[in-house]
């Protein structure tokens, strides 16, 4: 369950944040809705970094 | 026999108020306050035997593994920051475990709560990340071997990657209390539930009382596996505080 809860609440985390940004966007340039969208599939695929990063898929630091 | 009346905020009494804001001591507080003291009594109470007694050895051994953790995760300069998340280590645990006991609140099932805690670090990673290293800390948004092409998209992503800690990093302690402590009382109301049934009722609360216990078992493994998760992931943030990008 711990591990479960870990995972999820990573991509949920992406996902939100990533919306979040987009709405703000959209709100501060009257661009609706193409800022929701863009930055939200970006917030998923930030998402799913975060849960191949946590769950050790891809190193946590990768070679920057 | 609400699940969820175990998370109330009460008043206790009212220290003052800020701009029109009640400003109130709360069940919450007392059991912030409870956690410092219990932690204080047990790094400062326990006395410096060279052989250590019990309490002692708690006390040497929570801290070495919160040093032991920041030195494999964040190198040896992240001792910078023991002070900071031993706090944060010993508040987690000592709240989550005093909240298996029955009758009291678990301050760390409120969002409030692991959020604050979450942007502390957030911010602390930040200010920290600036100050120590000027400009250079963007270079954690912007891996190297990357076609310029692609470059714009791969940083969008980090960035978001990097704002969406904080959520990540308070709603899993916050999630994993909340469900937990949800989970046991409602195993522990189908107890109370079947008991009132007569004969066979008393018979069949046997088995939900047994998953209590086992659920109480489960539950303190995940008070004290959160609170570590939740320091090792603030060594890792400290990390790329310290050294965005090698």
């Amino acid at each position: 369950m711990a591990r479960g809860f870990r995972l999820s609440s990573e991509l949920i985390a992406g996902v939100a944040v990533g919306a979040v940004i987009g709405w703000g966007f959209d709100r501060l340039l009257s661009t609706s809705p193409w800022g929701l969208i863009v930055f939200f599939l970006l917030g998923f695929v930030a998402g799913v970094i975060n849960v191949m990063r946590s769950a050790g898929v891809i190193p946590e630091q990768t070679d920057r | 026999m609400d699940p969820i009346h175990q998370f109330n905020i009460e008043k206790i009494f009212t220290i003052g108020h800020i701009g029109g804001q009640e400003i109130a001591f709360t069940n919450s507080s007392a059991y912030m306050l409870l956690a410092v003291v219990l932690t204080s009594l047990l790094m400062l109470a326990t006395g410096r035997k060279l052989v250590p007694g019990r309490m002692q050895s708690i006390a040497e051994i929570s801290y070495e593994f919160v040093a032991d953790t920041i030195r494999t995760t964040a190198g040896k300069d992240g001792m910078k920051f023991f002070p900071f998340v031993f706090s944060i280590f010993m508040l987690v645990t000592v709240s989550n475990l005093v909240g298996i006991i029955p009758y009291t609140f678990t301050i760390s099932s409120h969002i409030i709560v692991t959020a604050a805690l979450a942007f502390l670090v957030f911010f602390t990673v930040l200010i920290y990340g600036f100050y120590r290293n000027g400009l250079r800390f963007f270079k954690l948004f912007v891996p190297s071997g990357i076609p310029v092409v692609i470059l714009p998209l791969v940083v969008a992503i980090e960035v978001i990657s990097f704002l969406s800690r904080p959520v990540s990093h308070s709603v899993r302690l916050f999630a994993n209390m909340l469900a937990g402590h949800i989970t046991l009382k409602v195993f522990a109301s189908f107890v109370t539930m079947l008991g009132a049934m007569g004969i066979v009722g008393v018979f069949g609360a046997v088995l939900p009382l047994a998953l209590v216990v086992a659920l109480t078992a489960l539950e303190l493994l995940v008070a004290f596996l959160q609170a570590y998760v939740f320091t090792i992931l603030t060594c890792i943030y400290i990390n790329d505080a310290i050294h965005p990008g090698h």
